[in-house]
């Protein structure tokens, strides 16, 4: 339990507070900002925020003028490639660099040995296939890639583990030197007594779901170019975490924090895996300190579909128990999770403590390594898998209650969040249900037989929750240019969120200036304060308060500066459209001719984010409802409708927050029906690491989307009223469709994708079982 | 070899294996045109060749001698406005992080030249070669019927004609 935040100290004084993120809650100190805007409620009268305005850098992301990291060159900079295990566990008996030193055009190799220890890089013992091993630096891409072929490496090979199965069972390889699983397996959570919940029940459903590696497969690849300059370090990096890339490469290589510069421009999305320095980093900037020139070093597709971080597999043995009207009694799942060799426990069990009012719910998740490239935080971690065995089971016993399943959903909607009995700052999720279903034409009365037709056509829906509240620190500040324009300074990241475009409209709304007049400058430790990842679904909660705070703290100076000039009292003065007003008057400056005014006197203004309020939760909620089609013949599957309804407290940019539920939907379609990275059990090798065996979804997979939101501001959560959005909308997808393809062919799909052979497979079933679904019995290992 | 990009004549060696792509980004300096894949799965390599769209990273640069190419560059020459169709992606929000968006551009360009007036699904169906991650395929959808039932015909043809 996180301990409680102290009331507001005064100014200037530090409290503690908790932030939670992507489910794991940490406590940090923070100080008070020097003042605290009041909250913009849904009374406040705001004209910037809440507009649809165009994404403001979508004139470079058009015109092929944004630069990426891949894009970056640097007078005489050379190309690294990292050669990789080809083997899953073992150790080089002999490696032979001396060929690809002697190739043309290479300038530069490096392998065992090469490299210092706080990099982790180029080991003698494998551990997983896809391992770095050795890299090459040359003139070329090309140069580099070809050398890397010519370096001979030798293994002994050792016995290994690809599944989740063979690292736990008796006679179990080592996968790594310490344990195969995680040291505080099973990691158990837990309220209530199941045994109690179990007795109450008037029905107990038990069922296994299995979900798949899921690989993050954004289009632009990890990269990053390095330079130095004597012991300065720059590096251009593909990531959601400035900071956090500086930090690691300190530490990595023993260079001081402030020698370090990372800077990122634009990036072509990250989706969690992009949250840290990686191989590429170190090898390019190891590379460019040996040889005094900068080195540019980005990832082949295979190498980011190989060693990128994914979404670990999950097996969830549910046991869900409930009175005759659908009151939940007990809710009970344990849980298998592969991490691959690396890994925390942002497991699937957390989702079923946070999402219904159950007052009897048990969780152990059981982390196990295997030799397979390691996870990484991929949208909605953990939460995407859980949803897709809660929401099923929760389904499955809507069938058996022969309830609708949203009203057993709306039966257990619980008024406090209940994993640690908190009040929420907001919660509209019953509206997400009700706006959701009509807007859908949700009805499970008077279905047509569908036998007769084909395809077979089925409704499905599944809800979510996830905790978005964001959190300090971070830091913003906002300066007035002499020509009357505005910057906007953080050391923020824009993954392809729009968060350029929000936090302008934010400083734009709090200084009543011209959006045109606002420019948004991040991505630079070096020249920007601080703010942390843009991971959790938290930026805009986190860095959003800071930017406005920074904005009303310019607009108070400048309305000081201005109120000489206008004969008036700065309190006397409003602002809108980039003019200061004196109220009632026809006296009016613009900013331009206050600026102008003062020369070069710069306004200045500082925020940062303050405390989240105690002991509140804050989430962001939302229900999905999907429609499909059937092939009898060939299995396949099609998304013919989808709905999302969404509570995420206030919106800054409707048409930004639509287009992220529509990206997190369309991710949900791929996992539900097509993503799956295949592991080859046998050889420990990923079969598919490209992006024609690993499908992720085309246009034509997709169907009219209707996504939107519900409720208001959120004026509990900060004083934006916004909170967190990019998450939430994957993780109901899989098992909304998963529903609705039951719903077609009648028998419950309890593992993803939805592929042609699986869905087959079922339609055998049907035809040979009655329509109803034969309850199966829980596999041995499960209980209660 | 002789290549004219975006209406600009250039006279240049390149090696036998080296692609269209690699032409583009590392000679020219272009580096709107994007390398994901490496081994045409996903489109964002997509530029036009004498009308066509071909994926450049399995595009020979010595068999394009004589040809002319279009890339997003050519869609608004320094100096010109956007075109409808680049000015529908920002008003649509038909780009999230944008990678994928140059090749989205030429694949829908292309397609808008070969057949002014598609229906949704053979919009579908045309763009189904350009893979995008962040989900901005409804929006890409509205963006090229917006520009299709706008009528107005593709200003940047004469780069590649």
């Amino acid at each position: 339990m996180p301990r409680k935040s102290k009331p507001p100290a005064k100014p200037g004084g530090f409290v503690q507070t908790t932030v939670e993120i992507e489910g794991r809650t940490e406590t940090r100190i923070v100080e008070m900002p020097a003042f605290e805007p009041a909250a913009w409620g849904d009374d406040a009268e705001l004209g910037i925020v809440g507009a649809r305005v165009p994404r403001m850098d979508a004139p470079e992301r058009v015109s092929g003028r944004a630069r990426y990291t891949a894009d970056i060159t640097r007078p005489g900079m050379l190309h690294a490639y990292i050669l990789r295990s080809t083997i899953p566990r073992g150790k080089i008996r002999s490696i032979d660099l001396a060929r690809a030193a002697a190739m043309p055009g290479v300038f530069d190799v490096m392998g065992p040995g090469d490299a210092p220890e706080g990099a982790r890089l180029f080991g003698r013992e494998i551990f997983y296939a896809g391992q770095p091993v050795a890299a090459v630096c040359a003139e070329t891409e090309r140069a580099a890639r070809n050398a890397a072929v010519a370096i001979a490496v030798e293994y002994d090979a050792l016995p290994f583990a690809a599944t989740f199965e063979d690292a736990t069972a008796k006679d179990a390889p080592r996968v790594r030197a310490k344990g195969n699983v995680m040291e505080i397996a099973p990691l158990v959570m837990s309220r209530g007594n199941i045994e109690a919940g179990l007795k109450a029940a008037d029905v107990v459903i038990r069922r296994e779901y299995r979900t798949p590696v899921q690989l993050h497969t954004a289009l632009e690849p990890h990269g990053a170019a390095a330079e130095w300059e004597g012991d300065r370090l720059t590096v251009w990096e593909s990531t959601q975490g400035i900071f956090r890339v500086r930090e690691n490469l300190a530490k990595a290589l023993g260079v001081p924090l402030s020698k370090v510069r990372v800077i990122k421009d634009y990036m072509g999305g990250g989706f969690g895996a992009k949250n840290s320095a990686g191989p590429h980093t170190y090898t390019a900037a190891l590379f460019a300190k040996r040889l005094g020139r900068p080195v540019r070093c980005i990832n082949d597709r295979e190498a980011e579909q190989t060693d990128s971080g994914n979404r670990p597999a999950s097996t969830q043995r549910v046991t869900i128990a409930a009175k005759k009207d659908g009151t939940l009694t007990a809710l009970f799942a344990s849980i298998d999770i592969p991490l691959g060799i690396t890994g925390y426990e942002g497991g699937p069990g957390q989702i079923y403590h946070e999402m219904y009012a159950c007052p009897n719910v048990r969780t152990e998740e059981t982390f196990a390594y295997v030799n397979a490239s390691g996870m990484a935080a991929f949208r909605g971690p953990g939460y995407v898998e859980g949803a897709f065995g809660l929401e099923s089971a929760m389904n499955a016993l809507a069938r058996e209650l022969k309830l609708d399943p949203i009203a057993l959903r709306v039966k257990n909607f619980t008024k406090r969040e209940p994993r640690q009995d908190r009040a929420y700052s907001g919660n509209n999720l019953l509206r997400c249900y009700s706006e959701g279903a009509e807007v859908f034409g949700w009805s499970t009365e008077n279905r047509k037989p569908t036998t007769e037709n084909r395809p077979l056509v089925g409704k499905g829906v599944a809800a979510q929750v996830w905790p978005t509240g964001g959190g300090p620190p971070a830091y913003a500040l906002v300066r007035l240019n002499p020509d009357g324009t505005i910057d906007v300074l953080s050391g923020t990241q824009d993954l392809g969120t729009g968060a350029r475009t929000v936090l302008s409209q934010l400083a734009a709304e709090a200084l009543g200036a011209r959006l045109s007049d606002v420019r948004a400058i991040i991505g630079d430790t070096e020249r920007l304060p601080y703010t942390g990842n843009s991971w959790g679904s938290m930026t805009t909660a986190s860095v959003g308060p800071a930017v406005r705070m920074a904005a009303e703290d310019a607009r108070n100076q400048l309305f000081e500066a201005a109120a000489a000039m206008l004969k008036a009292k700065p309190g006397d003065l409003e602002s809108r459209d980039s003019r200061i007003v004196v109220r009632d008057t026809d006296r009016s400056m613009t900013f331009g001719e206050v600026t102008k005014a003062l020369g070069n006197v710069m306004i200045m203004g500082k925020g940062s984010r303050g405390p989240n309020p105690a002991d509140t939760a804050i989430m962001t909620f939302g229900a999905q409802f999907a429609e499909v089609e059937v092939d009898r013949d060939t299995g396949v599957v099609r998304v013919t409708r989808f709905v999302a309804a969404h509570d995420a407290g206030r919106i800054i940019n409707p048409t930004l927050a639509e287009s992220q539920l529509e990206g997190g939907i369309i991710q949900g379609i791929g996992y539900a029906l097509f993503e799956e990275r295949v592991l080859d059990r046998s050889l420990g090798l990923v079969m598919n690491p490209n992006m024609h065996d690993y499908k992720i979804p085309t246009m034509a997979d997709i169907p009219p989307i209707d996504a939107f939101f519900v409720g208001g501001a959120d004026a509990v959560a900060n004083h934006t009223g916004a909170r967190g959005i990019a998450e939430p909308p994957i993780i109901p997808t899989a098992p909304a469709i998963a529903a609705a393809v039951c719903d077609a062919i009648g028998v419950e799909q309890l593992e993803i994708p939805l592929t042609p052979w699986r869905v087959l497979a079922a339609l055998r079933t049907a035809e040979r079982q009655s329509v109803t679904p034969s309850q199966r019995p829980g596999p041995p290992r499960h209980r209660p | 070899m002789r290549l004219t990009v975006n209406g600009r004549v250039h006279e240049m060696d390149a090696a036998p294996a080296v692609t269209l792509l690699e032409l583009l980004r590392d000679r020219l300096s272009l580096t709107g045109t994007k390398l994901v894949c490496d081994r045409g799965e996903c489109g964002a390599c997509t530029v036009q060749l004498d009308g066509e769209i071909v994926y450049s990273c399995l595009t020979l640069a010595v068999a394009c001698d004589g040809a002319k190419v279009l890339t997003v560059e050519g869609l608004a020459p320094p100096g010109t406005e956007l075109s409808p169709l680049q000015r529908a992606f920002i008003e649509k929000d038909a780009a999230q992080c944008g990678f994928c968006t140059p090749g989205q551009l030429i694949a829908a360009h292309t397609l808008l030249a070969q057949n002014p007036h598609p229906t949704d699904d053979e919009i579908r169906a045309g763009m189904s070669g350009n893979l995008c991650r962040c989900g901005t395929y409804p929006k890409i959808l509205s963006a090229i019927r917006a520009v299709a039932d706008a009528g107005v015909p593709q200003p940047a043809d004469h780069h590649a004609a």
